[in-house]
């Protein structure tokens, strides 16, 4: 929130969790402050692949309304609703894909892991490196064919384990997973429970 | 050690009622298919045949059952077929807890479960073993549970131990009544509903026949009955409940019949939650629930009814006496988002209405459908109550949050104990410039109970709050573990 102080405060906690790393043994003395990654967004190829999921989506509701037509009732004109409806499913997902991908931020700081998301309800998550108990990495299929991956972050917390990363470039996922691991050894571990 | 030697027997028939419907079936087949003194052989031969093997697997069950207190760990070694050895470090037993029912109770047995954070069920569950055994088991735990253990005693003196725990609550006769009276289970009226559904179509039939009236006498028959079992239910689980603190631990003991022990050890406590609903808020009575990340039988999740009931002055006194902060003084969410419900609650009604005025033109039905028109009058005053009861509070080691009018929750979280903080703004939120901030903790959510939510409050407060709960965490966590650090070098006591 205060741009101005964090830097100020970081540097001063940056000097003492480096210690603190050295004091447990870890083999890197990594100065945290070279870990951070400023406000980002995700790899904006992630819109074509939500994109592509609306569409599937809304062609399959053009489907259940064709097979619903010969199943079950007919409708005044099939191909005209089961398309009209369709398109419309899909064009709704489309800009909300676009929106979605507008509103996905990311950053690491020196201490949290911070996200600001959602179309419909917005989303600022906070998450203390220190919580963090372990990181992944995932490449669903669909994913793999975009060059795309996932980083998600678990915590102890009871709803923690959705703290997810999608759409990232592969690359920048296993470094941006690199980094959180680098963190979270520097912030030290608390006993969660 | 191994366990009691009548866990055989008890578990032999615990089986066999589990299974029993393999009996009626096999006995039902045998004798569609022969007759006379076949039957009565071939039926007998069945049961003794499976009671033989039940018998057989069980004896083996005892013989490879063997559990041992190591220095550091709990280690059970098991299975008949399949073997498996578990270590539970000590550190990271959550509760202890001891069940026993009538039987179990007549015998002398008892079964004990231990609880971690991992998994979806007990780490470990000894069933059975004798009675004194289980209370040195889990004193003897519960000396060794923590993130640093005591010195640990030469020998359990189980006597000495029970001397240390003195008791800091027990429920009064008076507190019990005003348990039975205030606890509504919804879960009993679902069991009453779908106990009577079989009735339903001829109850619905009489129903539309008597008119009005019927509608608030079914209800009112409905309430009390719920309430009517809500209060046996109540009573006999929490009968005789007695609340010890030890040094490090909580220790509980209630049941009529089936008598319930555990342990909550004070360490792992994540979250206190104080709740009433609307009669208990009513009469001064509220209850207090403990939420450790473990998972525990009895109650839903981690969840333990550190105080089932108790007058509000008594509860204030345990909850501050866990190290709990309780405050009178919440920051209420702004006066607009008391105007939103009640334009929510004006839209429903107008809606509602709208139906039920449709149903009178769609179908031959015809009732006083203006009626719910009332709502309107109803809706500011529900939207105060719902404003009124909403709040939050930020001290130095706290956040506390309360929501709910029917069931008012007070949720107090220690700032080391945050996990992940998040505000959230639906789209109609943001129109209002409100917002939700969400406290997320270890602490097993039970289905009663909801997460720390601040909810409706100013949207830029909501913003400035998840960044200053953010520093209070990390300041908590890095106080404790310069604690902790000059703990280990110059031991006293840390709580």
């Amino acid at each position: 929130m205060t741009d101005s102080d964090a830097p100020a405060e970081s540097a001063s906690e940056s000097s003492g969790s480096a210690e603190h790393s050295r004091l447990e043994g870890a083999e890197s003395t990594v100065d945290p402050a070279t870990l951070t990654v400023a406000e980002r967004s995700l790899h904006p190829r992630v819109r074509y692949l939500w994109s592509l999921v609306a569409l599937l989506f809304g062609v399959a509701v053009g489907l259940v309304i064709l097979g619903l037509h010969v199943l079950l009732f007919s409708v005044g004109r099939p191909l005209l609703a089961a398309g009209g409806i369709g398109g419309l499913v899909a064009a709704v997902g489309i800009v909300h894909a676009l929106l979605r991908y507008r509103s996905w931020e990311y950053e690491v700081r020196e201490d949290a892991l911070y996200l600001e998301r959602g179309v419909l309800t917005r989303v600022r998550t906070v998450v203390p490196l220190v919580r963090m108990q372990h990181v992944d990495t995932a490449r669903s299929p669909v994913q793999r064919v975009f060059g795309l991956s996932s980083v998600v972050v678990y915590t102890a917390g009871s709803r923690g384990a959705d703290v997810t990363i999608p759409g990232l470039a592969v690359e920048r996922g296993e470094d941006l997973q690199g980094r959180l691991k680098q963190l979270a050894i520097a912030a030290g571990g608390d006993p969660a429970v | 050690m191994k366990l009691h030697g009548l866990s055989v027997p008890f578990r032999i028939v615990e089986m066999a009622l589990r299974i029993g419907w393999i009996f009626v079936f096999g006995a039902f087949g045998l004798t569609t298919l022969t007759d006379g003194v076949v039957t009565v052989v071939a039926v007998g031969g069945l049961i003794i045949g499976v009671l033989g093997i039940l018998a057989a697997w069980q004896i083996a069950y005892y013989r490879r059952y063997e559990y041992r207190l190591t220095a550091d760990t709990f280690d059970i070694d098991a299975g008949v077929f399949s073997r498996r050895e578990r270590e539970i470090p000590y550190g990271r037993i959550q509760n202890v807890a001891i069940n026993r029912n009538v039987f179990q109770r007549l015998f002398g047995i008892a079964e004990v479960r231990l609880e971690t954070a991992g998994g979806n069920a007990a780490e470990a569950q000894l069933r059975y073993v004798g009675i004194d055994h289980a209370y040195e088991l889990q004193d003897a735990l519960s000396d060794r549970t923590g993130d640093d253990p005591a010195p640990q005693p030469t020998a359990p003196d189980t006597a000495a131990e029970q001397q240390r725990q003195r008791p800091i609550f027990e429920v009064t006769p008076r507190e019990l009544a005003v348990l039975g009276v205030v606890s509504l289970d919804y879960r009993v009226l679902v069991v009453i509903i779908i106990g009577t559904s079989a009735f339903l179509p001829q109850l619905g039939g009489r129903l539309l026949d008597s008119g009005v009236f019927a509608v608030p006498v079914t209800v009112l028959g409905l309430y009390l009955l719920t309430a009517i079992l809500s209060a046996l239910y109540a009573v006999t689980n929490y009968y005789d409940f007695t609340l010890f603190q030890g040094d490090r631990e909580l220790r509980y003991e209630r049941g009529l019949l089936q008598r319930y022990s555990g342990t909550i050890p004070l360490e792992k406590i994540q979250v206190v939650r104080v709740s009433e609903n609307v009669l208990a808020r009513a009469v001064g009575y509220a209850s207090v629930l403990v939420e450790t990340a473990g998972y525990s039988p009895g109650e839903s999740g981690g969840t333990q009814s550190a105080v089932p009931i108790a007058q509000r002055s008594r509860v204030d006194t345990l909850v501050e006496d866990l190290g709990f902060e309780t405050i009178d003084s919440f920051t209420r969410p702004p006066r607009r988002a008391r105007r939103r419900y009640a334009l929510r609650y004006l839209g429903a009604t107008l809606v509602l209405t709208g139906v039920g005025y449709g149903l009178t033109l769609l179908t031959t039905m015809s009732y006083p459908w203006f009626l719910l028109l009332g709502g309107v009058v109803v809706a500011p005053v529900a939207a105060h109550l719902k404003w009124r009861h909403r709040g939050y509070a930020v001290t130095d080691n706290h956040v506390i949050t309360r929501n709910g009018f029917w069931r008012r929750t007070t949720t107090i979280v220690p700032h080391h104990r945050i996990q992940v903080v998040f505000d959230s703004q639906t789209i109609f939120q943001r129109r209002w410039g409100i917002a939700t901030l969400t406290i997320d903790t270890a602490g097993s959510r039970s289905l009663v109970a909801d997460d720390s939510k601040a909810v409706d409050i100013d949207a830029e407060t909501a913003a400035r709050l998840r960044e200053a709960l953010f520093d209070h965490c990390l300041a908590a966590i890095t106080n404790r573990q310069t604690d902790r650090s000059t703990v280990m070098e110059g031991r006293p006591a840390e709580r």
